[in-house]
């Protein structure tokens, strides 16, 4: 009973740690772009300043619109956010949870859960753009989602769970000894980190181009509060994103009681590791130019190869 | 070196190594896929640096020198060159779609490690999870020449394939002679020559492509 509500309090910790850090991961990853570009760039806090903005707006609809489409950005907002109970970001159980909150294959489901709901939005409205955007990013969901499962299955069956807390802290240990299989894995998980954060060369999250953008065709007709509830969903699927690759690959640091030294520890190692790996989102994003739309296929492919390779290597 | 470490880098290595070779059949241009050649010559260096370390062999330490010199320096810097002096298009020519190229890789990888399991007795211990890797990148290296129209990306197929020759003489024995690897190395430096030129030369008098001399008529 003692360690179940502590499970959950933890959880619970960690999701409002990772709801409130997310706009804060895209204000610094927009901060290293704008330095890149020599440009001084806005505050890294003015994603939250966005987020509030955007709360005291008044909600503009289509005519078109079925009243579902009012209660899309909540569904996705509460899908994303509900992925956060999956990670371990402080805290890695070495004991299996009593309750268990949720494992991997749960995360990719309703990650790909939030990516259905945002498409469907997207057409109930019955704006064009919407439309398009919704066909490519199910485009892209379609090479990304069994890219990620292969992934995380090939890492999954090293550590002998999908419970990504257990996994992480069953390979803690050994966490940068990696083999030829985790490379691959991790590769994998780089190129399709690239994709499911909306990042060039896959998607452009600056743009407003009607032929280039994937991510932002779906929003264009939410406006006000809903606006502001798929933003904040789709920066904190950014960071489960990064924070997945984090505990899939580099599990070191990661507290495993209370005490203060620990957690500080933990919440410095999460820091350095969700920077760095921020950071390799706003190089790879200076540096190279968007893909084709009819492009992104071949370098989604790669990752799926890869991610392929890395759970045929570790089951042969 | 221990032999636990040896075996643990040649092993990550061999992951290295797959994957530029990857890189190489995804490459849309011509320049990624030289650069990735590159990047895998330079991996199979220091993965023969690792097997002189753990073994002590003098000759290993040469022939990884060697390795990266011309591999990893000198043929794709003659490649980049040819490259630039003939102007051609950037864009790898496809016989097939790559991700068609991609998914026979794939089942040829898995194929490779398959067999691996009947190959024991010819593997050695340090080296021995480089078996399959090795005969992986000469298949793959076969491939990229059979379904690349560019003679230059042909011949970073064909460097792939001599990477995997030499990671697989590293599995089953401890390297080779180091008279065979020079020979080797030679050789695929004077085919790289030859072909820089004759592209240079073809391209300079007629402007044709490989894939046009495919319709010529006796």
């Amino acid at each position: 009973m003692e360690t179940t509500l502590t499970h959950v309090a933890r959880t619970a910790a960690q999701a409002a740690l990772l709801v409130a850090a997310a706009p804060l991961v895209t204000g610094l990853v927009q901060k290293l772009k704008a330095r890149l570009q020599c440009r001084r760039g806005a505050s890294v806090w003015q994603p939250y300043r966005d987020l509030a903005k955007l709360l005291r707006k008044g909600t503009v609809e289509a005519d078109t619109a079925s009243p579902f489409f009012r209660a899309v950005p909540v569904l996705v907002l509460a899908a994303t956010v509900a992925t956060t109970a999956m990670l371990p970001v402080l805290w890695a159980p070495a004991q299996p949870a009593a309750v268990p909150l949720g494992d991997a294959i749960l995360l990719v489901a309703l990650l790909a859960l939030a990516r259905f709901l945002l498409a469907v939005g997207a057409l109930d409205a019955g704006g064009a753009f919407g439309g398009m955007g919704a066909s490519r990013e199910m485009t892209v969901g379609l090479l990304v989602e069994p890219a990620l499962m292969l992934t995380v299955f090939s890492v999954a069956v090293s550590a002998g769970t999908t419970e990504v807390g257990l996994l992480a802290a069953r390979r803690a240990p050994l966490a940068l000894s990696w083999a030829a299989p985790d490379l691959l894995a991790l590769f994998a998980m780089l190129i399709l980190a690239l994709a499911e954060t909306g990042r060039i060369p896959v998607d452009n999250p600056d743009t407003h181009l009607e032929l280039t953008m994937l991510h932002e065709g779906m929003l264009l007709e939410h406006s006000g509060p809903g606006l502001a509830c798929i933003a904040l969903a789709t920066q904190v699927k950014q960071l489960v994103t990064l924070t997945l690759v984090a505990a899939l690959f580099l599990p070191v640091g990661l507290a495993s009681d209370s005490s203060p030294a620990s957690l500080a520890i933990a919440l410095g190692a999460f820091a350095a590791k969700v920077l760095a790996l921020a950071g390799f989102l706003g190089l790879v994003e200076s540096s190279y130019a968007k893909l084709r739309f009819f492009r992104v296929p071949h370098f989604l492919g790669l990752g799926l190869v890869c991610a392929f390779l890395a759970l045929a290597l570790r089951v042969l | 070196m221990t032999v636990e470490l040896a075996t643990r880098l040649i092993d990550v290595l061999g992951g290295l190594l797959l994957f530029t070779m990857l890189l190489i059949l995804a490459a849309g241009q011509v320049f990624r896929a030289i650069y990735a050649v590159a990047a895998q010559a330079a991996f199979l260096g220091v993965a023969g640096a690792v097997l002189a370390a753990a073994t002590g062999n003098v000759d290993l330490w040469v022939i990884a020198g060697i390795t990266v010199v011309a591999k990893a320096v000198l043929l794709p810097w003659l490649l980049i060159r040819v490259v630039r002096r003939v102007r051609i298009a950037r864009e790898i020519e496809p016989v097939i779609p790559v991700h068609l190229t991609l998914t026979i890789a794939a089942g040829i990888v898995v194929l490779a490690f398959h067999l691996n399991a009947s190959l024991g007795p010819v593997r050695q211990a340090i080296t021995g999870n480089a078996l399959p890797v090795g005969v992986t990148l000469i298949l793959i290296g076969v491939l990229v020449m059979a379904s690349r129209r560019k003679a230059l990306v042909q011949m970073v197929g064909l460097f792939a394939s001599e990477n995997g020759i030499f990671f697989t003489a590293m599995a089953v024995s401890q390297g080779m002679p180091l008279i065979i690897e020079i020979g080797v190395i030679l050789d695929v430096v004077l085919g790289a020559l030859v072909m820089g030129i004759l592209v240079l030369r073809v391209r300079s008098s007629v402007d044709a492509d490989i894939a046009d001399l495919e319709s010529l008529r006796g």
